[in-house]
């Protein structure tokens, strides 16, 4: 049995292993085990009951639903996104990666007040398409548009150095084999990308379903219709109702784990598929 | 023959491009949708906070719970930032330098808090440190608050930045190997010697960029921070939450003058961020990722 | 098919990679390119498959002139040097690749196109890794499994560029034979590029040395040998 340390010269084991444990325990792991202790205490049957009301379950779904469309279309837009930013040079090409990085760095309750005086029927965009009958704020779409404005990065962020990698003789021996360039793009280089684009998925789709700053403000909030799971946390919260908030945050966490392992799962597939790297 | 002077267009496709109009077509797009996604509502904020006039915003800027709210943000982020460096550190230390069992659990756990809902991190912290709870209840009666008090607040915004200093400082000390370190050592220099020395050096700018983000990110912080703070104008309200009550009241210059002071620090944020991604690229392994 | 290549001269930018160079080759011969690392012998050997486009000059194919000719209609079959085989494809669905890519219309029926990736795994000498990816096979393997899939299309030519580059001495003393052998069965024009003299010598029909972008002699190896047209040449295959 090989041991638990593996004896090495370097300095510092115990210090950057207390600091390390003790950080970690005390920010991360103990909060999260008081969420999962208060779930424990107060039981699955009335946790489920908490859960499986209307409004819970609207929200839930609602949340995940929106979620995994902005993460879907991140992942399309992310991926092209990304291939124009390696491949093309064109003006303005530095200016335009850095303006990816905004949902990164704009704080989400700027961003959610930003987008609702855009989208609102009063608001610039609002008002060219209220004309048309399409309403975005205090909608679902308005939802949509936060969280995919949120994870737009996530994708493009990931995919970016693995089309930088990728080696340009492959491209060519697919050409010199008679294979058109869309050929090539979808049978050669598409697969290449495959696993960056689906971690980048993930973390859209993570970034998305725990999302509130930015979706609060333009959803309206009207339940069991642009009601999100993390407003209902902070409404049970609001009425000290701690019991409630930890059944949903649990159900939250729970529905999260379950989609990050399928895609964990998918992502070793389509990695074994592109062969033993 | 045919002259073709130097022009890098040949008249046939080249193997590895996109035809033009594809090329074209495609640039357009994505700088379109992310002038509607992107630009738009960056230039929104500034339009509204100065849809009065400089002095509107700028008085609305002056009262004195925004003050409040201004200083509880920077000091927040003055004790929150640099506890995740010192834990960056730490951690990347440890991952890098040394071989043990469950290195692959520690680094998921160290992930965490990227999967983990804003509200429902402030729910934790509510559940641990509430003054309804064990821990809470004790600490409120040595009069020592953490939730609906600036603890609580620090300790939500550590919570969802904890893994960025790590995160950018591992790939860039596994990339660089222990050799440095041992040849350090073998020449008679002490642990701190090394790190500070050796160590400290090589990956500073790496630091630098994850301390950004970091910063960036918790100065922004509105989820986590709303559940734990109690709102408490004048208190215990960042700039975020106060966006929020202002923006409720439908006091839009105050909301979208403190938003663009945000703003300004998103964008000074990513500025830097280009500068150090374009000027030291080579030392900033994870220079992709977040 | 018989090769001309006429006044080719190729610059990228500021550097000059070709010089106008001129050269014949015959029908069914097999042909070294060879010189030091930046004389050119690649940027030719990519003119010729249709992956870079000459500053100035023709490339005529059986007379016809073909310098626009896209890739993908050249039919040249090359070998890269890193072989740039699909990581993610087995080894079937990397020789199968160039006839599944054809315009449905052209492309052979399933049946048909793995009777001949049987056909040209028992050419390469490697029956029954079909099902391998690329990264479990050894540089040999890989080297000829990147040949048969050059070879799939019926490629009019085969164009190979240091095909024995990243291999070690004695694997490719081996595959300097098999490609003899692949040669002469397939009667193709065959121009392979190497910075080996023994190589270029021991293989090739013609030999056609090249240093700084120009052409400093073509002949068969003994004349070569024997008759160094140039201090370049002499010194080069001397070293």
């Amino acid at each position: 049995m090989r041991p638990f340390v593996r004896p090495s010269p370097m300095p510092g084991l115990s210090l950057s292993l207390g600091i390390t444990l003790t950080m970690l325990s005390l920010v991360v792991l103990l909060p999260m085990a008081a969420l999962l202790w208060q779930g424990a205490s107060f039981g699955i049957g009335p946790m489920w009951d908490v859960i499986d009301r209307d409004r819970v379950w609207k929200a839930l779904l609602l949340s995940f639903r929106v979620a995994f469309f902005a993460a879907l279309f991140n992942l399309v837009f992310g991926v092209l996104l990304a291939w124009v930013l390696v491949r093309y040079d064109f003006p303005g090409r530095r200016l335009v990666d850095a303006a990816v990085d905004l949902p990164f760095a704009l704080p989400t309750a700027v961003a959610g007040i930003a987008l609702t005086a855009l989208y609102a029927p009063n608001g610039l965009f609002g008002s060219w398409l209220k004309p048309y009958g399409i309403k975005i704020a205090y909608t679902e779409w308005g939802i949509l548009i936060a969280l995919i404005f949120v994870g737009l990065p996530f994708v493009t962020r990931t995919v970016q150095p693995v089309a930088e990698e990728i080696d340009r003789e492959v491209e060519e021996a697919s050409a010199t084999l008679g294979a058109s360039r869309f050929y090539t793009l979808c049978r050669v280089i598409a697969p290449m990308l495959a696993p960056a684009a689906l971690t980048g998925f993930a973390l859209a789709l993570a970034r998305a379903v725990g999302e509130y700053g930015s979706v609060i403000f333009i959803a309206g909030n009207i339940p069991m219709k642009t009601e999100i799971a993390p407003l209902l946390i902070v409404m049970q919260l609001e009425e000290f109702n701690y019991n409630g908030a930890a059944a949903i945050g649990i159900a939250m966490l729970a529905i999260s784990f379950v989609l990050l392992l399928a895609i964990n799962l998918l992502q070793i597939w389509s990695r074994r598929r592109i062969g033993h790297v | 023959m045919s002259e073709t002077p130097s022009s890098h267009r040949p008249r046939f496709r080249s193997a590895t491009e996109e035809p033009a109009p594809v090329r074209i077509g495609l640039i357009a797009f994505v700088v379109l949708v992310l002038a509607v996604l992107v630009l738009a509502p960056l230039g929104v904020i500034f339009s509204e906070a100065f849809a009065k006039g400089w002095a509107a915003a700028w008085k609305a800027l002056q009262s004195k719970d925004l003050q409040s709210a201004i200083w509880l943000t920077l000091v927040v982020a003055a004790i929150a930032v640099p506890l995740n460096a010192v834990f960056g550190v730490a951690a990347a230390w440890l991952i890098t330098k040394f071989d043990f069992r469950g290195k692959a659990v520690l680094i998921t756990l160290i992930d965490l808090p990227f999967s983990v809902s804003p509200v429902v991190a402030g729910l934790c912290l509510v559940l641990m440190f509430g003054a309804n709870t064990m821990v809470g209840g004790w600490l409120v009666a040595q009069g020592m608050p953490i939730v609906f008090a600036i603890p609580g607040i620090v300790m939500a915004t550590m919570f969802v930045t904890f893994p960025f200093v790590a995160r950018e400082l591992i790939p860039v000390m596994i990339e660089q190997g222990r050799t440095e370190e041992e040849a350090a050592l073998t020449l008679g220099a002490s642990g701190w010697r090394t790190f500070l020395t050796v160590t400290l050096p090589n990956i500073r700018w790496a630091l630098l960029y994850g301390v950004l983000l970091c910063n960036a990110r918790a100065m922004g912080e509105f989820g986590a921070v709303a559940v734990v703070s109690g709102k408490i104008r004048g208190k215990t309200a960042t700039m975020p939450l106060a966006i929020e009550m202002l923006y409720n009241e439908y006091l839009s210059v105050a909301a979208f003058s403190l938003a663009g002071l945000l703003t300004l620090l998103a964008l000074v944020t990513l500025l830097l961020k280009s500068v150090l991604e374009i000027r030291y690229a080579d030392q900033l392994a994870a220079t992709r990722r977040h | 098919m018989h090769i001309e290549i006429d006044e080719i001269a190729k610059s990228f930018g500021d550097t000059t990679a070709l010089q106008p160079v001129s050269l014949a080759i015959p029908s069914g011969a097999l042909v070294a390119l060879l010189g030091p690392s930046g004389s050119g012998k690649t940027t030719l050997l990519r003119i010729l498959g249709g992956l870079e486009y000459p500053t100035s000059g023709r490339v005529l194919f059986d007379g016809a002139d073909s310098t626009g000719l896209s890739v993908q209609q050249r039919r040249a079959g090359f070998v890269f040097q890193s072989y740039a085989l699909f990581r993610h494809m087995t080894v079937f669905e990397n020789i199968a690749y160039g006839l599944k890519a054809r315009p449905r219309k052209l492309r052979p029926p399933r049946a048909e196109i793995a009777r001949r990736v049987a056909k040209l795994l028992d050419l390469i000498q490697l029956p029954g890794i079909t099902d391998r990816y690329p990264t479990q096979l050894s540089g040999g393997q890989r080297q000829r499994v990147a040949l048969a899939r050059a070879l799939a299309i019926e490629p009019r030519m085969l164009l190979l560029d240091e095909p024995f580059g990243a291999l070690d001495a004695k694997v490719r003393k081996e595959l300097r034979h098999g490609l003899r052998e692949i040669h002469d069965a397939t009667g193709l024009t065959t121009i392979f590029v190497t910075h080996d003299q023994d190589e270029a010598m021991e293989l090739a029909d013609l030999v056609v040395v090249m240093s700084m972008g120009r052409i400093e002699q073509v002949g068969r190896p003994q004349d070569i040998r024997e008759r160094p047209a140039t201090p370049f040449v002499r010194e080069f295959i001397t070293a």
